[in-house]
């Protein structure tokens, strides 16, 4: 009897199981009560479920019984369940509101005082390929970021020179590390260029100012250079150049990769050919050997290791103010390496973690006339990083960073030497708080300690954004900025302390596809600048009594949608600075901050020649320099800087390049500044002798092919 | 206990095998395909779409419904008028997904190659230099993980084509491995019948590269 009273209660349970269709509707909007189409909407475990429609409404049948979960999806919203218990017959539900999550994709960033350069984010103003094919960069990093907002092109140096901050206020990074030494060792006004290879790097982040607490000892920047990932195919890369000629040979699978190269470059043949305006005793050269290496490890770990060593060297003749002789020989040789290796890793609960260490060094060997003098300068840079989001809308980056550093300089006749040993500490804590999609604060706090000077400090930064409208964000930032003096200084006194700036900075950023437009407004104070006595060549009595400013504006227009083919950037930069600093005895704009400052670069690729063509004009209104035939200091102004360089690369086949730049095409005769004679000569006028350029003109003309299984590979990073 | 314990593997295998032969997911799944097959607009898109993440959402050792669920998006940024690269990268995170839930299946890579060849068309000139290779090396390992995938082997040829065309060569290669993709295709029609459920989209893009080899 029980069982059949069972065996009917079966039969009638899965009548109505099978009977039971209920109906369930609804409506989703998003917190601010706007429709949202395209919601997932389904019962948990099942199949059953709809798709919001255009008004957001939704309805479904299903034939499942009792308490259900309801849940509501959609890409770029927090997932949400809703309760059924029990699910009913006709189920109207009230309107469910989703809450959007703020991904790096759609939230706002800040943008004051940074650009990026890379393939990944948003905030994109170049990207690493434009870095190399700017013509008047000529494969050097820092030519192409001379063409962006908040730099001055002082071509005697060829440095990044930032908002009226002299070339050591840049901080240098490589993923994360500190390159000690990264631009070539130079002399006698001849141009520097980076020692690495763009090639090398996937992104870069380009700070003028305001930037983040995981940065210091930089007053006005910081350069942070991201290297590329894992290579993808193993490849053979050859070069041959009017400058030298050079092999790279890539190994890979999908675990790891391992980049070997070796570079020879050698002026001799060129200057051979082209005339120099420069006396030259032995052309510029130099051997390079790089390795680079990237490994998966295991559950997304990734370790990438970079090691660079090399040698070079140069001759020539300075002439001096008022003799007609051929002057002082200068005789340079430089051998340098950088080693990195570091480690990172994201975990799925929200951390990801960073460690680093970075050896560099450098060794001079310097002859002038008949002074010879040796310096070699160690740093190594330690550091660790853990990188927390507590939610979408708040995420901490801490960590602690360790540098010994020494330098020592020899007067090898005179048997004199003098040395410094440093060690640093710095902690930095750096938190972003989004209040929503559209507004963010960061604040962050850096401290460090030098045992050298004896010195602890603090800089607290702080800046925000807020998003406009779709495509304008206004964004501020400032903060405290420490820096400690330059080598050669602080081996003289080694009780000087950190020089000090603060920033405001005020940004407006307009981004449409293909069209970026960005303008900014600053103020930079500066203090306890570095003063002397004497001359530069020889300073005495070093002190912290310098202090000075530097103000402006820039603008910055990049287009690549209005005309097809062609992609064109327009850079404005106005800087009013004025520092006490160095021999100076009052305020005076320095010699490496002209106020106007103007470049275009524009692109264009025509497709039925296989190649593209590109220009770029560079303007100053001129740098200042010190007549002593009248009173005053920097008392001159030289006339404006005006050159145009254009380039031309031609793919004939998906393996082959070459590519032929001109730099200064019009040959126009730069003048940086002049050097005087020390002593008046019998009319008791001080003869002078304009700094200009190595040659009116420089011309580069590069063949590159890429030997692969992949007929389709070619090198165009390498130009 | 240990009789319990028996149990218990047993049920918990059928469940796993469950649903390689459920006929209640082979249905859903047909269904939407089928839904695939009648799209006019985005918004119907993204209903079949959903369609396939629900089948997912309940079946989530399957790649197949992620799979699709990734393809409907990728079909919808190449044919309508919407935010194409928020499209792709969409399709892009569910490909990432469903190569977790299958590592090393040919399909998936042939799939993530596609969204990039996508990628790609909307800025070439600035993406083709770091996507290019990395597209090419998913259809060279769709290619080696099932040399019978026409699929990995059509949009293989679709780039050489789009390649040779840019630089000015002779078709030959693309041509080649499009009549290849053709002859994959007639192979893998045998195998179809009703309750085949797993991709057979591409033949449409083989016969385009074909076609411009005549």
């Amino acid at each position: 009897m029980r069982i059949r009273v069972t065996i009917l209660l079966y039969f009638f349970l899965l009548q109505t199981y099978v009977l039971a269709q209920s109906k369930v509707s609804g409506r989703v909007l998003d917190q601010k009560g706007i429709t949202l189409p395209g919601v997932n909407i389904f019962i948990k475990g099942t199949y059953d479920g709809a798709t919001s429609d255009q008004s957001g409404y939704y309805s479904f049948e299903t034939t499942e019984i009792g308490d259900q979960i309801l849940v509501f999806k959609l890409m770029g919203f927090k997932t949400q369940e809703l309760a059924l218990n029990p699910l009913l017959n006709s189920q109207d539900l009230a309107p469910v509101r989703l809450i959007e999550e703020i991904t790096e994709m759609n939230a706002v960033t800040i943008s004051a005082g940074s650009m990026e350069a890379s393939d990944e984010k948003k905030a994109v103003i170049l990207r690493p390929l434009d870095i190399v094919t700017t013509p008047s960069a000529m494969g050097d990093i820092m030519g192409a970021f001379q063409t962006l907002p908040g730099t001055s092109t002082v071509g005697n140096d060829g440095r990044l020179f930032v908002r009226g901050g002299d070339a050591s206020e840049v901080g240098i990074y490589i993923d994360g590390m500190r390159v000690g030494n990264a631009y070539g060792t130079t002399a006698g006004n001849v141009p520097t260029r980076t020692r690495f290879n763009p090639n090398l790097f996937k992104g870069t982040f380009f700070s003028t100012g305001g930037y983040s607490a995981e940065y210091g000892q930089a007053l006005s920047s910081a350069l942070a250079l991201n290297t590329k990932d894992l290579s993808l195919r193993s490849q053979g890369d050859l070069s041959l150049m009017s400058v030298g000629g050079g092999y790279s040979h890539t190994l890979a699978n999908e675990k790891y990769s391992l980049t070997v190269s070796a570079n020879v470059f050698d002026l001799t043949p060129y200057q051979e050919i082209v005339k120099q305006d420069f006396d030259w005793e032995r052309a510029p050269f130099s051997y390079d050997f790089e390795l680079s290496g990237q490994q998966k490890l295991k559950k997304g770990g990734l370790l990438k290791v970079l090691a660079r060593t090399e040698t070079g060297g140069m001759q020539l003749w300075q002439p001096i103010p008022g003799s007609d002789e051929r002057g002082i020989l200068i005789n340079l040789k430089n051998s340098y390496s950088y080693a990195q290796t570091n480690w990172r890793k994201a975990f799925e609960n929200g951390w990801a973690l960073f460690g680093g260490i970075s050896y560099s060094h450098n060794f001079d060997d310097v002859t002038y006339d008949s002074l010879q003098l040796e310096r070699r300068n160690d740093l190594i840079h330690l550091k660790g990083t853990a990188i927390k989001d507590f939610s979408d809308r708040i995420s901490t980056k801490t960590g602690i960073e360790y540098f010994t550093h020494s330098y020592e300089e020899t007067l090898i006749r005179a048997d004199l030497s003098r040395d410094f040993e440093e060690k640093e500490i710095y902690f930095f804590s750096e938190w972003d708080w989004y209040l929503s999609r559209k507004f963010v604060l960061r604040g962050g706090l850096r401290g460090g300690a030098s045992k050298l000077a004896e010195e602890e400090w603090l800089d607290p930064r702080i800046s925000l954004a807020f998003k406009l409208s779709e495509f304008g964000q206004f964004s501020l930032a400032g903060g405290k900025f420490h820096q400690l003096p330059v080598d050669n200084f602080r081996v003289l006194n080694r009780n000087l302390g950190n020089s000090e700036s603060n920033h405001l900075i005020l940004n407006y950023l307009y981004q449409k596809e293909g069209i970026t437009f960005r303008a900014e407004a600053f103020y930079k104070s500066y203090d306890d600048l570095v003063t002397f006595e004497s001359y530069p060549q020889n300073p005495i009595n070093l002190k912290n009594l310098g202090f000075g400013f530097a103000k402006g504006f820039d603008l910055f227009l990049r287009d690549r949608e209005t005309i097809k083919n062609t992609d064109y950037w327009i850079t404005y930069s106005f800087v009013d600075s004025e520092r006490k600093f160095n021999q100076f005895t009052s305020r005076v704009q320095p010699d490496f901050a002209p106020r106007h400052n103007f470049s275009v670069v524009a692109k264009h690729f025509i497709v039925n020649m296989k190649s593209q063509i590109g220009a770029s004009f560079s303007f100053n209104d001129g740098y200042t320099y010190t007549d002593p035939n009248s009173t005053g200091e920097m008392n001159s102004k030289t006339k404006s800087f005006q050159s145009l360089s254009i380039s031309w690369s031609y793919l004939p086949r998906p393996n082959l390049i070459i590519h032929l730049a001109v730099s200064n095409a019009f040959g126009r005769d730069n003048v940086f500044g002049y050097s005087y004679a020390t002593k008046p000569n019998e009319a008791g006028v001080y003869e002078s002798i304009p700094q200009g350029q190595v040659a009116p003109r420089f011309l580069f003309l590069g063949v590159f092919l890429t030997l692969s299984k992949d007929k389709n590979a070619n090198q165009l990073n390498n130009l | 206990m240990k009789k319990y314990l028996l149990t218990l593997a047993l049920g918990l295998m059928w469940i796993t095998f469950a649903n390689a032969t459920d006929p209640a997911y082979v249905k859903a799944i047909q269904n939407q395909i089928d839904g695939m097959k009648t799209i006019k607009s985005a918004e119907e898109s993204q209903a079949v779409s959903n369609g396939f993440l629900r089948i997912s959402e309940a079946n989530t050792s399957e790649w197949l419904p992620i799979y699709y669920a990734a393809l409907t998006q990728t079909t919808a940024a190449f044919r309508f008028d919407v935010n194409k690269d928020q499209y792709f990268d969409q399709a892009l995170e569910l490909v990432k997904k469903a190569d977790q839930v299958a590592p090393g299946n040919s399909e998936i890579a042939a799939l993530n190659g596609y969204i990039l060849m996508g990628k790609i068309s909307l800025d070439p000139a600035n993406r083709g230099q770091s996507l290019s290779p990395e597209a090419m090396q998913l259809f060279g390992k769709a290619i080696s993980l099932d040399r019978e995938n026409p699929r990995a082997v059509t949009l293989m040829s679709q780039m050489e084509l789009g390649m040779a065309q840019f630089f000015g060569q002779g078709p030959e290669k693309a041509c080649g491995m499009a009549r290849m993709g053709l002859e994959l295709f007639e192979k893998e029609e045998v195998k179809v019948d009703e309750s085949y459920i797993l991709p057979t989209w591409g033949k449409m893009n083989a016969e385009q590269v074909a076609g411009a080899c005549k």
